[in-house]
């Protein structure tokens, strides 16, 4: 067991965490929001509110 | 002109449409690995008791390939002396160009014509 | 209208945002994270890969591919810079495939994209695993395994999207400079100015050993000098003033690319005999170890890292975009298409995407992962010059207004197209079966699209561009 042997250990755990930590906010959003307010997002929208495309 | 409703689609659909696409890229990937016709090839075998000399190499080239960490001719020798083959049939060639501009000619086609849908229907709609 | 400032378009938004309980993403950006996002992705080039150039046809073939190839980012960033600069959304190419090609232009295009980034992704993580392999070796301890450091790179940089925009690139933004400093600063170092210069360029540089020929197969790789440069276009959704942001970043990044690339090949080729460098895996780094300097070497260590944990950064945020923006457009399931409400990312794609990298970064051989990446990049690239000859047709220049017109149209459409066919030419002397297998696999994929994913669309929904009707429609 050198340093590299505890890289690799710390490497996999970090790696474990970083994915629960991802997946349990993903469940918890998922399960607050409705989908609806989720997939609201609709591209063009602020070009239509900035830009009039008019010369 | 009638404004076009899609479908909703179900969650397993959604899913297995996922799983088409993720089969087909993997597929593209691994395929050519599996046939064994992947990567180009490197050719020529290396002399047999090379010199730096008889490999072509310079002083300075000698120098540098010591920096590098090949303390002697041996070591190098493969590296200096294996080159890639570029040679091809023309025939290959041939259906390489067939297959890219038929590619480019069927998007452009069904494009063009799911295009004018939509340009129909967003400014002559309603 | 242009001259609308930043604060007024985002408190217009965030008002838009709040009465109708919609989520999008964030405006935050400006130019520097632009520049970061482009010259991120593609710097991990100057430090692996572009050197296989050499390889294929010795080092002048190397330098006029670099030139070549940056001629033909060059046109890819004008054209870019003007389409993108008046289709302003996630998803860049993709998004402007739908509204000037059509749809299933728009659906290869945006797989193209989500294949190239994905693919370098996983290129990056697998190089990653490899430099701490490295390390680890020169501190004496062989046999690491290097999964656990390649599922970490990816993981950590995943969340860091997760997590937010503005954070993912500044992270860029700050790494991506020490990594280009560090190319500058080897440069300057082992030049004469300093006295004694350990280059050689006399004594190692060669004539060209496969001849022409080889300068022709050299752009397979020459094109790994700059790879990536287009993704800026992703970002102009989340940028204050795309308009202004994306060509000034853009070209702002192929600008510091070329200079990059070249200094890259000047001092490589004076340290090292060209068979040497043609096969190498880190060739900067072996150039600061030749240099006889610790500092050196540790400096361009780090850039290696920075470099590689850079472009797997920006290859994150672009995928997802693309990814998101056809879930948004039911071109992929309507699920892909949501917003974190609290991060403002894309934060399904993000999660769905990283499975995938992690597939291709453990199971196949880096090679293959990065001609996938570059052949999908040049579909990018030969679509380009279709889509901005067919944009001045349908909207003329007096018809839209764009935050930059691109000169002499159509020579740079022109310029990319032929070289383009070289670069396809390039890759079919090494790689011609890959080649027909991925056009296979596009065919595959489009005639699926066409009779059954469309049917799922809406029609007129997705032209989402306030501009009048097209010509000749």
């Amino acid at each position: 067991m050198d340093i590299w042997n505890f890289a690799e250990y710390a490497a996999w755990a970090v790696s474990g965490i970083l994915a629960i930590i991802i997946v349990l906010d993903w469940i918890r959003i998922d399960t607050t929001y409705s989908s609806e307010v989720l997939t609201s997002s609709r591209e063009g929208e602020i070009e239509a509110m900035t830009e009039e495309h008019r010369l | 002109m009638t404004r076009y409703v899609p479908p909703k689609q179900s969650r397993f659909g959604q899913i297995l449409d996922v799983a088409i696409l993720l089969l087909l890229t993997i597929g593209a990937l691994y395929i050519p690995l599996w046939l064994g016709f992947a990567g180009s090839t490197l050719v020529g075998e290396s002399p047999q008791n090379p010199t730096w000399e008889s490999l072509g190499q310079n002083p300075v080239m000698v120098e540098q390939w010591n920096g590098l960490g090949f303390t002697d001719a041996s070591a190098a020798s493969e590296i200096i002396s294996s080159r890639f083959n570029y040679s091809f049939s023309v025939i290959e060639l041939l259906v390489m160009i067939v297959v890219v501009i038929g590619y480019y000619a069927l998007i452009l086609r069904f494009s063009e014509k799911e295009y004018r849908d939509v340009i129909d229907e967003k400014f002559n709609g309603q | 209208m242009s001259q609308l400032n930043d604060t007024a378009i985002g408190a217009k938004v965030d008002a838009a945002v709040t009465a109708s309980e919609k989520v999008g993403l964030l405006r935050v950006l400006g130019p520097a994270h632009v520049w970061a996002l482009g010259v991120g992705i593609v710097l991990v080039g100057e430090y692996m890969g572009w050197n296989f150039a050499v390889g294929k046809g010795g080092a002048y073939a190397a330098l006029i591919a670099c030139w070549f190839a940056g001629l033909l980012y060059t046109c890819v960033a004008m054209i870019d810079s003007e389409v993108t600069s008046t289709v302003a959304a996630a998803g860049g190419q993709y998004t402007q495939a739908k509204h000037i090609i059509g749809p299933l232009m728009a659906f290869n295009v945006g797989l193209y994209l989500v294949f190239a980034y994905t693919m370098l992704e996983a290129a990056n993580a697998i190089t990653v695993g490899f430099l701490i392999d490295t390390v680890a070796a020169m501190t004496g301890h062989e046999g690491l395994d290097q999964r656990p450091f390649i599922i970490l790179a990816i993981m950590f940089l995943a969340w860091l999207n997760y997590r937010g925009v503005l954070a993912t690139l500044t992270f860029s933004l700050v790494i991506t400079a020490v990594a280009f400093s560090a190319i500058l600063v080897l440069f300057v170092a082992t030049s004469p100015v300093f006295g004694d210069s350990p280059w050689r360029h006399a004594d190692l540089v060669t004539d060209l050993p496969y001849g022409w020929l080889g300068v022709l197969a050299a752009m397979h790789f020459g094109l790994w000098f700059y790879l990536g440069i287009e993704g800026t276009t992703q970002a102009a959704e989340e940028v204050r003033s795309p308009a202004r942001a994306l060509p000034f970043g853009t070209l702002a990044g192929i600008m510091t690319l070329l200079i990059a690339a070249t200094l890259t090949w000047y001092v490589c080729v004076g340290l090292m005999p060209w068979e040497y460098l043609g096969q190498s895996g880190v060739p900067l780094f072996d150039a600061a170890r030749l240099s006889g300097s610790m500092g050196l070497m540790v400096l361009l260590g780090i850039g290696t890292m920075f470099a590689t944990l850079a472009s797997a950064n920006g290859c994150i945020n672009d995928a997802s975009r693309a990814w998101f923006a056809m879930g948004r457009d039911h071109y992929l399931p309507a699920w892909f298409g949501a917003v974190h409400p609290v991060y403002r990312t894309p934060y399904r794609s993000i999660i769905f995407l990283v499975p995938i990298a992690l597939i291709f970064a453990l199971g196949a051989p880096l090679d293959q992962v990065i001609t996938f990446s570059i052949l999908s990049g040049l579909l990018t690239y030969t679509f380009m010059p279709l889509n901005i000859i067919l944009f001045r047709r349908k909207w003329p220049l007096d018809t839209i207004k764009r935050g930059y017109v691109h000169p002499f149209h159509p020579l740079p459409a022109l310029a990319l197209l032929c070289l383009c066919a070289v670069a396809f030419f390039a890759i079919f002397l090494g790689y011609g079966s890959q080649l027909v297998a991925m056009l296979s696999f596009y065919i595959v994929v489009s005639l699926w699209f066409h009779f059954r994913r469309y049917r799922y669309v809406h029609r007129a929904a997705q032209f989402t561009m306030p501009w009048p009707k097209p010509r000749g429609y």
